[in-house]
Order: structure tokens, then sequence, then C-alpha cells
């Protein structure tokens, strides 16, 4: 993504709060460094490994593969690094889009059982059918990740006004602790590897291959650019619903189009990548400190600055216990626990 | 919230709580049927008879012996297990001033978990038993953080709650990385991890029954204080409570409790949640009937589990705590949306 379209005129955008309008400068900044930041990282994460490629034969091998480490690099390597990138921007964006339809700080993809329900139904699909793969895997991740969301959202909401961010975070907690729960009992019938254990319950780009990225790509494509349009009628959506109504708004209809992007990037994510945890929760807000709240300018920055994430969370977990295979997801809960406990310590309550 | 529900016990005066006893004691009765039940069937079934012949000790029957010497310290725990879990969480409940609190909840199972863990993999071929008190010390740690971080000027219940979950998820994301540091020890962690009565000997039991003994009676005793902290801090304070000093000292109680049913059973989840709602609903909200009940409940959310558990898919096991999810996770949910009113 080149710099230049990230880069939109600063009036354009419509604040929430005025004291972080921030300059075209400021996003340049932030986008030339995230632009520097993915470059090192794919470097980085294409030649370390249980086998070193030296930078000087990076470029060469990716066009052609004569030797044996020119094959790790296509068809290990070069997948890993492509899907960390786009699972991360995918897990980011429904978190961005999540805050801003449920107008709650708290709400991700990994709080509101979203993700847990994608994994839940995947799980249960694969234990019936082993061989199931690609689209129909996905639907039905759509499926899991849309009836957990709904659900946690009526159960939290049925109070009637506004969710408070507690409710939403018990309601999204215990909903995926019950989803995690059953897909462990599947697993335990299932006697499937630890391996495999591992991957639905923390998930990872780390047996990614070309076909998870065909499978995933279309769905990407459809959650992000639908996303990306959807940045002025989000921007109004902040100024409150009766704000927005006024301003010519269809406030039901904005969020049922957020809420259905939110199910197709994570559902797609979870489906080939598992339950990356707290991406969706993270790096929405690192970025809104970092070039505001207006969508227009976040949502594409989140895709970056997720992607970044779950590549160097990857790059991170190979060096944990080599020559072991540790998925990236336990790397992104390390980091992320603590921000969503800063998060969470600063919500203004009232019991 | 915890209003409401005082007010639902005051308007609607059932007939279990005019006669709580009488309730009470054929819950117990209930329970105890549903031990004897649960140590006959099993790999070889055994006639209830002959269970209670072996209990009491007046048999010559061997395969009830048998039963009776690897049946019973699992029986007994779950028993255990139960109340220190559901009077862990019915204490929580009124001290929080919240419904949706529980060990669960302000981490204290997520803390125990992780530190017995740490322990078990950093020490491999570790009998469990020496997990408890690193599980013990976990738990503990897990609830002062929690404390700690929820508190400006005071710690508001649903601070602690909101905080609670937060490190609950940091303490989860520690027990994942180990989980995947140490690959080759994972079966044994990830079966501790889930919450499971398999295996357990007299000596878990031992570990236990001391708090269940010291805590639950001191709890009971004290649960006209939690009444008066169920009034509000401030109308607490007004009626001579040192709000703050008790609020703390409770939390104290429940957390240890909490602590050692993870410390030897692993993290099941929900007991503490839903039985003190159960209590609640059937007995109303005054903690002198409601706690006992609530332990009631737990006894028998436990041993429903563990023989589901063991019944499903022989000789497959399920762990309890996945039982207990699995069926508490949706009364949960039910009752988030009966209190949300």
């Amino acid at each position: 993504m080149s710099v230049d379209t990230v880069v939109k005129p600063a009036q354009d955008a419509v604040h929430k709060r005025p004291k972080i309008v921030t300059s075209r400068q400021r996003v340049t900044w932030v986008s030339l460094a995230l632009l520097v930041v993915v470059v090192a990282g794919v470097v980085w994460g294409l030649s370390i490994g249980s086998q070193q490629i030296s930078l000087a034969r990076l470029p060469g091998a990716i066009f052609r593969a004569d030797q044996p480490d020119e094959l790790i690099l296509q068809s290990i390597r070069l997948p890993r690094v492509v899907l960390a990138l786009l699972v991360g921007a995918a897990l980011a964006v429904a978190g961005a889009l999540m805050q801003a339809v449920a107008a709650n700080p708290l709400a991700a993809p990994e709080i509101m059982g979203v993700n847990a329900g994608a994994v839940f139904v995947v799980v249960m699909a694969i234990t019936i059918v082993p061989s199931l793969s690609g689209a129909p895997t996905i639907l039905l991740s759509f499926g899991g990740a849309a009836a957990a969301g709904v659900a946690v959202m009526l159960l939290a909401g049925s109070g009637g006004g506004r969710v408070s961010p507690v409710r939403l975070a018990l309601a999204g907690v215990t909903a995926s602790s019950l989803l995690i729960s059953l897909t462990q009992v599947l697993i335990i019938f299932d006697e499937n590897s630890a391996d495999s254990v591992l991957f639905w319950l923390v998930g990872g780009v780390n047996f990614a291959g070309w076909q998870d990225i065909r499978n995933l790509l279309p769905w990407l494509a459809v959650g992000l650019v639908g996303a990306f349009a959807m940045a002025r009628p989000l921007n109004l959506l902040a100024l409150g619903d009766d704000m927005a109504r006024g301003l010519g708004q269809n406030v039901e209809r904005t969020r049922m189009f957020g809420s259905a992007l939110v199910i197709v990037l994570c559902g797609a994510a979870v489906s080939v990548a598992g339950p990356v945890a707290f991406i969706g929760l993270i790096v929405p807000h690192i970025m809104r400190r970092l070039v505001g709240s207006s969508y227009t300018v976040l949502l594409p920055l989140c895709a970056v600055a997720g992607g970044v994430l779950v590549l160097y969370a990857d790059i991170v977990s190979r060096y944990i216990k080599p020559p072991f295979e540790v998925p990236a997801g336990v790397v992104t809960a390390l980091i992320g626990a603590p921000i969503f406990v800063y998060l969470a310590r600063r919500q203004k309550v009232t019991s | 919230m915890s209003a409401a529900i005082v007010a639902q016990g005051v308007r609607r005066t059932s007939l279990a709580q005019r006669y709580p006893s009488i309730l009470m004691g054929s819950l117990c009765v209930l329970a105890v049927v549903l031990s004897f039940y649960s140590l006959s069937v099993g790999a070889t079934d055994v006639s209830m008879g002959d269970v209670f012949n072996a209990v009491v000790g007046n048999t010559s029957d061997q395969a009830a012996q048998i039963v009776v010497q690897f049946q019973l310290p699992r029986v007994l725990l779950a028993w255990l297990v139960g109340i220190a879990l559901a009077v862990s969480g019915a204490v929580m409940q009124g001290v929080i001033r919240n419904p949706l609190a529980a060990p669960d909840v302000v981490g204290v199972t997520k803390g125990a978990g992780f530190a017995g863990m740490l322990l078990l993999l950093a020490i491999p071929g570790l009998p469990v038993v020496a997990v408890v008190p690193a599980a013990f010390a976990g738990g503990l740690a897990a609830a002062a953080l929690v404390y700690l971080l929820a508190y400006r000027r005071g710690a508001t219940p649903v601070r602690i709650a909101l905080v609670g979950i937060a490190v609950s998820a940091a303490f989860e994301a520690g027990i994942r990385f180990l989980l995947v540091r140490n690959p080759l020890d994972v079966s044994a962690a990830l079966i501790w991890l889930t919450g499971s009565l398999f295996g357990r000997s007299m000596s878990s039991v031992l570990e236990i029954l001391p708090w269940v003994l010291v805590l639950v009676p001191l709890i009971v005793i004290w649960s006209r204080k939690l009444d008066v902290l169920g009034l509000g801090d401030d109308l607490a304070a007004g009626l001579g409570e040192p709000v703050e000093r008790t609020r703390r000292m409770l939390l104290l109680f429940a957390v240890a409790l909490a602590a050692s049913a993870v410390a030897v059973s692993g993290t099941i989840g929900f007991v503490g949640l839903i039985a003190p709602h159960m209590a609640r609903r059937v007995f109303g909200g005054k903690h002198l009937a409601s706690i006992p009940a609530a332990a009631l409940f737990g006894v028998l959310l436990m041993l429903f589990a563990d023989m589901l558990g063991r019944g499903l898919a022989p000789p497959l096991e399920i762990p309890a705590g996945l039982v207990t999810a699995v069926v508490g996770g949706p009364y949960f949910l039910y009752l988030l949306v009966k209190t949300g009113k």
C-alpha cells in the first residue's frame, strides 16, 4: 500500500475528540515508519528459521528455486510471511470496525466470542468431515463467528439502552470460554495430536501454505475494501447515534454493514490461522493514539499495523523454542494481555 | 443489580424460603444418594448396597472394596471442591455486589492454574500433589494483583470485575506460552488444566479439607456482614461496618477457598459462578441460607459433572471442568439476560 493513498485531506475527517486532530505530517511519518517496519519484517521473516538464508540470496530465491533452501523459502516461508500480514490486517480492521459499531472500546473479536465461535464451528466441521478444507470451511467459519457475535451482543444488550463495557466483556468472555470448552471436548473425542489442539486454541501462521492464502484472499479483499469504503459513515457514527441521524446517516444500516464486514474478516482469518489473540483489541487502540480517530486514516493504517504485529509475533515465536514451531498467537497474547489490562483499568465505570 | 436480587427475594417468598431446612435437607439427601451412585457406577458395576457396606467397612466383597478405595477420594473431592468453589463464588458475588463475579472472573482460577503449571513444567515428574502450594500462591497473587490494579480510592465492584477479566486473560496467555514452550509435557499439564478429579488420591482430599473446614463455617458466621455489605457502601458504613476492611477479609477467605480448590482439581469453571445463583433463586438473598445452599448446589454440580464426564463415552474421560463449562456457560448467559432488566 503506497503512502500517498493513505494520506487524505485532514478536513475530510470528523473527529470525536478535537484534541487528537492529527496533522497530515504526522500521518505521513507514521505511514512511512510502518512501511519501513513492514519491509524489514518481511526480509527478517524470510531469512530466519531452522535454515538461515542470507540476505544476498533472498531476491533471487523468491523467483526461482534451484536449491533446497530456495524451495523452503518459496513453499514455506513466503506464504507464512504473506499470511501473517493478511491475517493481521483482517483482525485489526475487524477490531476497529467492531469498536466503532458497538461504540464500545472493549469490543474486539476475541473478547466478543467471535473468534471462539468461528473456531468451534470449524473444529466441529473438521471432526465430522476430516477432509474438509477451503471455501466450505470459511463459510462455516462465518456462520460460527456470526452466531457467536450476535448471541453475545444480544445477551449483553438485553438490559436495553447502551451496552456497558463490563456487560459486554462478561458476556463475551463467558461465551468464549464455553465455546473453547466445547472445542476441547471435540478435540478429546477426536483424539487429535497436541499440535492441532494448540493450533485451534492459540492460532498462528506456522502451517501456512499458498492454498490458505488463495482461500483467504477474496474474502479479505471484500472485507477490507468494504471497511475502507465505510470510513465516512463510521466517522459520523462516532459522534453518537443522534448526531449521526441528524446528519442524515442511516445508523442501523451502518451498524449492520459494519458487523457483516467484521464477520467476514474474522471468519476468514480464523478459518486459516486460528484465533490469533488480541490483534483486534490492541492495534486499533495503538493506532488511534498515533494518528487520531478518523477512520479514513485509521482503518488502512490498522490493516498495515495489524499485519506488522502478527508478522513480528511470528518471527519472535520462531526464537522461543527452536526447532519447535510455536504458534504466533502465543506471542500476540503475551503482548496483548497487559494492554488489555491497561484498557480495562482505564475504563470509566459506574456501578 | 444486587439490589434487584434482594428485592426479588423479599417480594416472592417461596415455599423453600419459608421452610428452608426441609428443602436443604432433601438436597443433602440427594447429594448423598448421588455420591453412592457415583461410587457404584464405573468400569465395574457394584450395587449401591455393597458400596454402602464397603464405605462403613463391614464387607468382604473384594470388588466393592477396590471401587471404594479408588472412587471414594474422587467423590469426597467432588464434595469439597464443589463446596469451596460455590461458597467462594457466593462470597465474591456478595462482596463485589455483582451477580456476575466469581473465582473465574476475578482471576483466581487462571492465576492458580498458571502457577501450578509453571511448577509442573519446571520440574518434570513432580507429583501433582506438590502443585498445591504453588497454585494456592498463584491464586492469591492473582487476586491481589486484580485488587491493586482496580484500586483507585477504593476498589469499585465493576472495576474489579473488568480488571479481573483482563488479568485472567494475561494469565491465560502465560499458560499458553508455557504450553507451547514445553511441547513434550503438554498432555499432563493439559489434563490438569482443564480441571478433573481423575486419579486423585486421599492426600488431595487432605490438602483441601482444612481450608473448607475452617473457612466455610467462618463465612457462614460472617454471613450477616455480607447482608450488610449488600446494602451499599454508604449504608453499610452508616450501620457501623468497616466496609473496606470487611470486604478485604471476606475476599481473602473467598480467594483462599477457590485457590485451594483449583490447587487440587485444576481449573473447574462456572461452579463458583452459577451455584450461588441457583441458591439465591431457591432460598432468597439472605446469606445465612444462601451460602450453605450454594455449597450444596456446588456439590451436586461437581458430582454430576464428574459422573457425566466418566460415563458419556467410556473409556474416554471428559474432564469435569469441561462438563461444568458446557453446563454452566449457558446457564450463566441466561442469568446475564435475566439480570439485564
